[in-house]
């Protein structure tokens, strides 16, 4: 896939994302872990690189295609205000036909990997995506690094990066997200203690 | 030799930079002394002659900054630090040094001419894309510099830091712990590597695009307190908005006058084909123990070499005698429709009179997002906001999405004929 292919391939996916989302809108950290879970876990080849931050996996090449989309009308996107802070809603454009005629190949392609994480994800929080995605993070790198974690070592690794959920929140998460085969490092074999 | 003598080096940019005996000592190290010999902007000085400066002088601008930043946020959220992250002062010196380790060493994984050749780093297995230069400075990080980062005493008398907390900050992995907050210091919106890099070249180049208040952007940089279950982030303060906003435009105006200039483009573009002929395999060994050695010994003076020597194929030579590819057609900085349309019309009418394109988003200084949390503290009221909401510039500064393309130079007219046959057959 060449540059042009790919860039038109994260557009559809993107606009794709928004366009379907279940309320109509995703913010960014959703649209942000969203493609990590599809390019991670579902191995959707979208090219982008993420490593890991406080606020969980990102790579700031999806903000900058989110930009792309925006200039291009296949999304638009406001500034929404909550108590203490601020997030994006991201909803479709008067373009975005466009922008999915063009990706439409990849997108056919990879339409069970958009619903799975539509599925399976797409009517979560932000703060509860921001810990799956870190949950996935930690597990796959263990296993690139082929570290066999158990259970307890994985949700004490995630609570390093992450101190500002409570140890029984992580827990239950990597538990659901072990038991939906999702964990790589940390197989279902492993026992769940405590 | 007293482990806490403090040493100054002189820096064009910043003034005075110190160091203490430890960082002296890794710095003095083969592994980095080596980024003497990686220039910051490639070939940018056929453009801007001053531009020969190294990853050496920046590293260590990095380091410097990172620390006037992170002095800065403990003044600043001094009680958001301790509250959310649990810092108490022994904390705060351990996270301290460790951000001065990693922004010191955030680079020292760079290819020769630093990223105009990255694009020949190998494939990961995993299918994760191409290596990156992060991940080969993370390796160097572990391994060669392993001893010279652990086994002095102020580390083990103070830190007990391992190589690997380090590398981890660098690469972002979860070996970084809580100590991965501070990773946008070192890689993000309002890095200290972005702060550096936009002055430094700015300084080589001779050119005043990049410059904006450095000082006032430091003093007014904090930490947010994070919301609805979150980390805190990095953010500015109120009173430093102006400040932010300029650090947008220097980065814009950077990348349209000096990163993503026209002739700069084309030689990265020979820059990195030649390399492939130089390269065993067409690509850099990988960073893995094995291999580390012989990668460390491609630096510039050894690519200079052997391109003065003949080497290099066609590009090679374009370099020597400065026969580089001519820009024949260029898109919208902010694309439309039509110009994506006109850009096919071009492409199927030029067919292969095109010797290569490059659109802004390939290119490592591409400008990404530009949100940068302020915040605003007033009788008790908080507020955060994006700087778009007080920036007029910044809410309407459309992503630069800009396509060049190229022509050889012997068939640059008769392109530009055809080019102008393409568009004025849409009109």
């Amino acid at each position: 896939m060449d540059w042009s292919e790919r860039q038109d391939a994260r557009l559809a996916v993107i606009t794709e994302l928004v366009s379907r989302a279940p309320s109509g809108h995703v913010g960014r950290t959703a649209l942000m872990k969203f493609c990590y879970l599809l390019q991670t876990v579902r191995g959707v080849p979208l090219g982008y690189r993420f490593t890991l931050y406080s606020y969980g996996p990102f790579d700031s090449s999806v903000l900058s295609d989110l930009g792309t989309a925006e200039s291009l009308g296949a999304v638009r996107s406001n500034v929404v205000y909550h108590s203490g802070g601020y997030g994006y809603r991201i909803s479709k454009g008067d373009s975005s036909d466009m922008a999915l005629r063009n990706g439409a190949e990849f997108l056919e392609k990879h339409r069970k990997d958009i619903d799975w994480v539509l599925d399976l994800f797409g009517s979560h929080g932000s703060a509860e995506l921001e810990l799956e995605s870190t949950i996935v993070y930690v597990d796959r790198e263990a296993a690139r690094n082929r570290e066999g974690l158990t259970f307890d070592e994985l949700v004490q690794r995630v609570r390093d990066v992450k101190p500002h959920f409570g140890e029984d929140f992580i827990r239950e998460k990597v538990t659901v997200l072990r038991e939906q085969g999702l964990l790589k490092s940390c197989s279902s074999a492993a026992t769940a203690t405590g | 030799m007293d482990p806490h003598r403090i040493y100054e080096i002189r820096c064009p940019v910043h003034g005075y930079i110190a160091l203490n005996d430890w960082e002296r000592q890794i710095i003095s190290h083969p592994a980095f002394q080596r980024l003497r010999r990686i220039r910051q902007l490639a070939w940018t000085d056929h453009v801007y002659p001053g531009a020969m400066h190294t990853r050496f002088e920046h590293s260590l601008g990095v380091m410097h900054t990172a620390t006037q930043l992170y002095d800065s946020i403990v003044r600043n959220a001094r009680a958001v630090l301790r509250g959310e992250l649990g810092y108490d002062d022994a904390g705060f010196r351990r996270n301290r040094q460790l951000v001065r380790l990693a922004a010191l060493l955030h680079d020292v994984g760079h290819a020769p001419f630093s990223h105009a050749s990255e694009e020949l780093f190998p494939d990961q297995e995993n299918g994760g894309g191409k290596y990156v230069h992060e991940q080969y400075s993370a390796a160097i990080v572990r391994g060669p510099l392993g001893e010279a980062i652990e086994d002095h005493k102020l580390n083990q008398g103070n830190y007990a830091f391992t190589a690997n907390d380090v590398a981890a900050l660098i690469e972002g992995s979860a070996g970084a712990k809580q100590g991965i907050f501070w990773r946008d210091l070192i890689t993000g919106q309002m890095d200290a590597d972005r702060m550096d890099y936009l002055l430094r070249d700015s300084h080589h180049a001779g050119v005043q695009y990049g410059r904006f208040d450095l000082h006032r952007l430091i003093s007014t940089v904090t930490a947010i307190p994070g919301v609805q279950g979150g980390p805190p982030r990095l953010g500015i303060d109120y009173g430093g908005w102006h400040a932010a906003e300029a650090l947008v435009l220097a980065r814009y105006f950077m990348f349209t006058q000096v990163y993503f200039h026209k002739t700069r483009v084309a030689y990265d573009i020979h820059l990195r084909e030649a390399m492939k002929d130089l390269l065993p395999g067409g690509h850099f060994p990988k960073p893995f123990p094995v291999e580390l050695d012989e990668y460390l010994k491609w630096d510039d003076w050894r690519v200079l070499g052997m391109l003065s020597e003949g080497k290099g194929g066609e590009h090679g030579e374009r370099l020597r005698t400065r026969n580089h590819y001519r820009l024949v057609y260029q898109t919208n900085e902010v694309q439309s429709e039509k110009d994506r349309e006109n850009l096919r019309r071009v492409r199927e009418t030029l067919g292969d009179l095109i010797a290569a394109e490059m659109p802004a988003g390939k290119n490592w200084y591409k400008l990404d997002d530009s949100d940068i949390a302020v915040y605003r503290n007033e009788d008790g009221q908080t507020k955060v906001a994006p700087l778009s909401e007080y920036s007029n510039v910044v809410r309407h500064l459309g992503k630069n999405d800009q396509i060049l393309v190229y022509s050889l130079p012997e068939r640059k007219r008769d392109a530009l004929k055809k080019v102008e046959e393409a568009i004025h057959g849409l009109e």
